[in-house]
């Protein structure tokens, strides 16, 4: 049979049309399917492929409990619960239920939040638990939904607040450990790139997914001791109570590493409850951000240079008048009467500051404090012992004091004879307290800490064991001496108030303030500085405690001394430190 | 050999033969045409081309298993976060204090150490 078909046939017109129509698709479908891909491919990607952020888990951060570490903050998941009211249904439902369920934790007014049809967004009750939300799921409210929201806890409550610090609504540390170590703590959000089904279930389909898992922040274990610090901010309230005192701020070191084991202020706040607090100071940790005058107990600091000098022995005497002249100004003595020759002991002991004027004198020609007194008073005091200079201490907020450079107009023989009893200068604390801590530990300055270690997921890692930042910032026998020295002058006076057959020494500060601009007459700020061990070979903490109040005249003696001595004394039992005899 | 053909029968196109080979085959009776091999061939090909893309697509069956697993993970992780916390706060300083076994202790009239 011949099938091809006529020329002019109808046939062979319509199967010319269908070819022609055909090839019409053909082209289309190249033009689409060809040319198009490119563009197709990334409208279907657009539509079918989700990003994810995968948040990361903040780090959570210890204490020290004894030699185990606890948990201080934690994270939690909670939940906000929200309503979209135009779809609430059965509006009393879903008001009985969450009050029976979340009673505490709803809204105000949220039930009238309800009655607004034209919004579809209401917050009815935030930072519900797991355990509440899960109830709530189960009455089956239409119209409810949650958020998940991850929020810091306390297990421990105010302890150790200021050290701390808090989480705003940013996720962002402020102040404390929070702050400084931030970044360390918040960690890296990861990322999920993928196709994902109509639910949102990520597939492995195509080359193009990414799944970048999050860095969890790192968790970090304090050198703070929790039994340390819980007992310091009792002792610290129970003093301020007795002395009537506004302020109080104590700090308590191991001065052989530099670890802080406890830093308590009064008045304080409860991390959790951050947004309650009125007066943004009580966010400030006061042993690290308020320089102020540190008064007598810098006569240590003093002592220790004209030991270690060679000029000055504690039992070397000098001619006390009560009073000594200093270009044209005139310093005296606070405590009256022990005029004539007498030791440097006498002097420290009843912190004369003549006796201290006098160190600086020898420090130069033995009259005048000559620039080069000036210049061994500045390297001592600001280059070895840290006085004006920021410490390190990973705590947001550290303010740096002031010491003025023997270089400088202002650095005069004036202002180096107030330095020499603790005057003329600003510094913090913890400046104060990590210097004394290298006079007694026999000349080493070790940077304070508040980081231990870290928790990872093999369990506790600790840090290597601190290395001086400086050696050999004052000889051992300096050390030894100076030792000596604060332990005679304690025991002379309050030697009574201690645990029998222990090793204590200290030295008491009441400084001035400087109100507009000159020393206030009825104000002063009473401090205690001292250290604690079975011998004096063996300093195993030092503790400086600090009161102060706005119009208060508070003494080193009367008002900082007790709460020295009541935390020293709790110490040497909780640290099981043995007497010697 | 002459050509013998019928409906059901042909002979085998073949010039040596052996003993006992049948000099014959069968034929079936159904025959098709073009069309019909073209649809055939078309349906072979989509059943392959099925075949493949249930393959290829087998792994994201997976997906959801292990999607509903990586659920139940986070649901236990987040058990236990929270069992964290309620022991954190059970053995707290505050919680220790105020403890029926806390109120019941004094503090130690005197404290001697054994010399070592």
């Amino acid at each position: 049979m011949n099938l091809d078909l006529l020329k002019g046939s109808r046939t062979r017109i319509l199967a010319v049309i269908i070819l022609g129509i055909l090839a019409i698709f053909v082209v289309r479908l190249f033009y689409l399917q060809v040319m198009q891909h490119g563009h197709y491919i990334n409208i279907a990607k657009t539509k079918q492929e989700s990003r994810f952020a995968i948040p990361a888990s903040r780090g959570e951060i210890y204490a020290m409990s004894g030699d185990q570490p606890v948990q201080m903050v934690m994270n939690e998941k909670v939940y906000t619960v929200f309503a979209d009211p135009a779809t609430v249904t059965n509006k009393d439902k879903v008001v009985d239920t969450l009050k029976q369920i979340a009673g505490g934790n709803v809204r105000d007014n949220f039930a009238s939040l309800l009655d607004n049809k034209e919004s579809r967004y209401q917050i009815l009750a935030t930072k519900v638990t797991r355990t509440q939300a899960d109830k709530i799921k189960d009455a089956d409210l239409n119209g409810i939904g949650f958020q998940e929201v991850s929020q810091r806890v306390y297990p421990e409550g105010g302890l150790g607040g200021q050290i701390l610090g808090f989480v705003d609504t940013t996720g962002n540390g402020q102040y404390g450990l929070e702050g400084y170590e931030n970044d360390a703590l918040k960690g890296v959000d990861g990322y999920l790139k993928a196709v994902t089904d109509v639910n949102s279930v990520p597939l492995t389909i195509g080359n193009d997914n990414i799944n970048k898992p999050a860095q969890n922040g790192k968790n970090i274990v304090m050198s703070v001791d929790r039994n340390v610090q819980s007992y310091v901010e009792s002792a610290l309230g129970n003093g301020l109570k007795k002395n009537g005192a506004k302020k109080g701020s104590v700090l308590v070191m191991n001065p052989t590493n530099g670890k802080i084991l406890a830093m308590a202020n009064l008045p304080t706040y409860n991390p959790a409850e951050y947004n309650q607090v009125t007066d943004i100071a009580a966010f400030n940790n006061d042993t690290i951000s308020a320089p102020y005058e540190p008064g007598s107990d810098v006569k240590t600091y003093t002592l220790a240079a004209g030991i270690d000098k060679g000029v000055v022995k504690a039992s070397d005497t000098y001619y006390n008048t009560d009073k000594i002249k200093v270009n044209d100004i005139v310093v005296s003595n606070a405590t009256l009467g022990h005029t004539g020759n007498i030791t440097f002991q006498t002097a420290l002991t009843w912190s004369l500051n003549t006796g201290f004027v006098t160190i600086a004198q020898r420090l130069g020609d033995g009259t005048n404090i000559t620039k080069s007194a000036r210049d061994v008073m500045y390297d001592y005091f600001h280059n070895r012992f840290g006085l004006g200079s920021l410490t390190g201490v990973e705590l947001a907020n550290e303010a740096k004091g002031t010491v003025i450079s023997p270089d400088e107009v202002q650095g005069n023989a004036v202002r180096y004879s107030n330095m020499s009893f603790g005057q003329g200068l600003d510094a913090t604390l913890i400046q104060v307290a990590a210097g004394f801590s290298s006079i007694i530990n026999g000349g080493n300055y070790y940077k304070p800490t508040v980081i231990n270690g870290y928790m990872t997921d093999d369990g506790y890692e600790q840090n290597p064991a601190p290395q001086p930042t400086r050696s050999g910032v004052v000889a051992k026998a300096t050390s030894d001496q100076v030792k000596a020295a604060t332990h005679t002058a304690r025991a002379s006076s309050f030697g009574s108030t201690d645990k029998p057959g222990y090793y204590i020494g200290g030295k008491t500060g009441t400084s001035q303030v400087i109100v507009n601009g000159q020393y206030s007459n009825n104000e002063t700020v009473g401090t205690y500085l001292g250290y604690g061990g079975g011998s004096i070979d063996s300093p195993q903490y030092v503790i400086m405690v600090q009161v102060s109040g706005t119009g208060q005249e508070l003494g080193g003696a009367k008002d900082a001394l007790p709460i020295f001595t009541d935390i020293s004394n709790w110490m040497l039992g909780y640290l099981n430190v043995q007497p010697k005899g | 050999m002459s050509h013998y053909q019928n409906n059901y029968y042909t002979s085998r196109r073949q010039q040596n033969w052996s003993r006992n080979q049948n000099t014959t085959r069968f034929v079936s009776s159904v025959k098709l045409g073009p069309v019909a091999h073209t649809v055939l061939v078309a349906l072979m090909i989509t059943v392959l081309g099925l075949i493949y893309l249930t393959q290829a697509t087998r792994t994201t069956g997976y997906d959801y298993q292990s999607q509903k697993i990586e659920s139940q993970i986070a649901d236990l992780n987040n058990q236990k976060s929270d069992l964290q916390v309620e022991n954190a706060r059970l053995t707290a300083l505050s919680t220790v204090k105020d403890s029926a076994v806390a109120k019941t202790m004094t503090a130690p009239a005197n404290t001697e150490y054994v010399q070592q």
